[in-house]
């Protein structure tokens, strides 16, 4: 067992709030190559309270990544529907979806996915550049942000100055540059030493803490868990 | 952050392929601006030419075509066919100056030097010269040259020392003022001295005319054709047909100038859409964080943008050091003649440097277009998922 699963970190399983923020109906999603096609989920309906700790977990290859793209707006579904805090993302042009990523949705990548030749600061300052906040009132909140996540003293450096867990945490303070109410994460810790896997939990659990929705694909059963709610996803449906 | 300071980041992040694309638009719009700067350069010399002429008509042979008026206004070697007698009926028309040419080359230290056979007292008249140094000629068959002002500072000609034209030994009776034009350049002698030794018999290559009244000067013209089987043109008709021709010379030579811009364009393309590989993931990234497939299209256009202004400048910079200082020195014809001593500030013009910068510009926001629209219509997924 890691460091990350033999800790508690403060989830009070039982105090979930009944406000619905993520809704998806019948969801589909069929990719085509050619003559082949591929039903990477078929009819998931699921509901993700607001303020609540939740891992989505399955097998590779079995719709867990399509599920949260469809999720954050980051491809749009064959069939059926997505709902972010009210708002029926199929229904929304380009614009309108890139303007609830930008502002309502936070994503964090395992492979941290960081912009190389911009500094730590910078990298955070990118995400309000493109939710159109002021340049002035960018690095105050970006270096603030850093700050939080422990990183005030590396607000200059770039990417391949920093080891894993500080570049995840610059990951962590970009999605949370906007203030959205919720953060998306595909295996977070996936590419992380046990130290600085142990760290980076801790800072989500933090945030789930401070109120933030947050939704974690991952393979990690230490992390599900801890997580208040499990969705597990099997061949593209949601299996009990 | 903004934009900008993106694009910046972006743009310098791989420094040997940014200097390689660079490089490739400021040579095609360098050789674009010292093609339009010599162009324009040379056209002004040559009005200016036309200017210290000091003649309102040109009486030329019947078969003489425009590359005789360029030789006129160059100071060329122009044959000489005209007849004395010729010249005796014009200059006995009333209300006109005549003053008889015969254009001819020397060499001074193996360079070649026009040198212009004249009648002296009218030609000084005519032209309004004033002596720097010395004296002028005493009397119309004397044998001795006045030297311009550039020729004598260039073979350290003064009064009293000589010239060899046509293996003659002339003593240097004087040197004129500085004119700012070809005169500076040239060898005078008395006509009959230049005649004697050139072996042209009577003959001279063209006649200078000055008329009392301009208003009247297509009456003078026929006049003129009426008394001597010879042809007549206008300095504005000389100037004209000159400058019509130095004007298609120029075009072509910026066409091909263009096309070299053009070349780099397909360079920057080439760089953009290897960016646009390159960076998928990225872009992606940008996309997942709010970026619409606009913002993209703009931050892959500024880039290409980029590339073209500052090519442009590096261009615009390079193309009139070009100008400036080497371009002169490159050969001696009838257009660089024109070139050489000419104003080097004359060549800076803001018209040219912005018409440049801009046009690089719009060459490098059109070769952007492609790469751009290819990065902005990627998928976010297929992005952010490439490896």
């Amino acid at each position: 067992m890691s460091e990350a699963g033999a800790r508690d970190w403060g989830i009070v399983k039982g105090e979930i709030m009944t406000e619905t923020i993520i809704k998806t109906e019948n969801l589909h999603k069929t990719y085509t190559s050619g003559a082949v096609k591929t039903h990477a989920l078929r009819g998931v309906s699921l509901e993700i309270p607001r303020g609540s700790f939740t891992c989505i977990v399955g097998p590779s290859g079995h719709g867990k990544s399509t599920l949260m793209h469809l999720i954050g707006g980051l491809d749009r579904p064959s069939d059926g529907t997505v709902h972010i805090d009210g708002t029926e993302l199929s229904g929304l042009g380009n614009r309108e979806l890139a303007a609830v990523r930008a502002k309502r949705i936070g994503f964090v990548f395992q492979f941290f996915n960081l912009l190389q030749s911009l500094t730590a600061q910078e990298n955070v300052e990118v995400a309000m550049m493109l939710a159109g906040v002021p340049e002035k009132d960018q690095a105050e909140r970006a270096r603030a942000l850093l700050a939080q996540v422990g990183l005030a003293e590396k607000c200059a450096a770039r990417p391949s100055e920093l080891s894993g867990g500080q570049q995840q945490r610059v990951a962590i303070a970009r999605a949370l540059a906007n203030s959205p109410d919720i953060l998306l994460m595909d295996e977070p810790t996936g590419n992380l030493d046990s130290a600085a896997e142990a760290e980076v939990l801790e800072l989500l659990f933090s945030l789930h803490r401070q109120g933030k929705t947050i939704v974690i694909v991952t393979h990690n059963n230490d992390i599900a868990r801890q997580a208040q709610q499990v969705i597990r996803v099997s061949d593209g449906v949601i299996s009990d | 952050m903004n934009s900008a300071k993106l694009v910046v980041r972006n743009i310098t992040r791989r420094r040997g392929r940014f200097i390689f694309t660079l490089a490739g638009i400021a040579i095609g719009i360098a050789s674009f601006v010292t093609f339009l700067s010599l162009g324009g350069s040379l056209k002004n010399e040559i009005k200016r030419e036309a200017t210290a002429l000091g003649a309102n008509l040109v009486v030329i042979p019947k078969s003489a075509c425009v590359y005789e008026q360029v030789s006129i206004l160059t100071g060329e070697q122009l044959a000489a066919t005209i007849t004395m007698e010729e010249v005796a009926k014009i200059r006995a028309i009333n209300g006109l100056a005549a003053v008889p040419c015969l254009t001819e080359k020397t060499a001074i230290n193996n360079r070649p030097v026009p040198v212009m056979g004249v009648l002296p007292a009218d030609m000084q008249r005519f032209k309004g010269w004033e002596i720097g140094a010395g004296s002028y000629f005493g009397s119309p068959d004397e044998p001795g040259a006045v030297i311009g002002a550039v020729t004598a500072r260039q073979f350290g000609l003064q009064p009293g020392s000589t010239v060899t034209v046509r293996g003659e030994r002339l003593p240097v009776k004087g040197v004129l003022k500085e004119s700012g034009g070809k005169d500076d350049l040239t060898i005078f002698l008395p006509l009959a001295v230049a005649q004697k030794l050139f072996k042209s018999g009577n003959l001279v290559s063209f006649v200078a005319v000055k008329v009392d009244d301009l208003a009247k000067v297509d009456g003078y013209i026929t006049k003129i054709k009426e008394t001597v089987s010879l042809g007549v043109v206008s300095d504005q008709q000389m100037l004209k047909s000159v400058l019509s021709i130095v004007g298609t010379v120029n075009v072509t030579l910026q066409l091909i100038a263009a096309v070299s811009v053009l070349a780099a364009a397909f360079g920057i393309i080439n760089t953009m859409l290897t960016a646009t590989y390159e960076r998928k993931r990225e872009i992606g990234i940008l996309q997942a964080l709010g970026a619409r497939n606009s913002t993209i299209f703009t931050l892959f256009l500024m880039e290409s943008a980029g590339y073209g202004v500052l090519g442009g400048i590096a261009g615009v910079v390079g193309g009139l050091m070009f100008s400036a200082f080497a371009a002169p020195y490159i050969g001696q014809n009838a257009f660089t003649a024109f070139v050489k001593g000419s104003d080097v500030a004359g060549i800076f013009d803001v018209k040219v440097m912005a018409g440049s910068i801009l046009f690089s510009a719009i060459v490098a926001i059109l070769a952007g277009v492609y790469p751009a629209w290819r990065a902005a219509r990627l998928s976010p997924v297929e992005a952010i998922s490439y490896e």
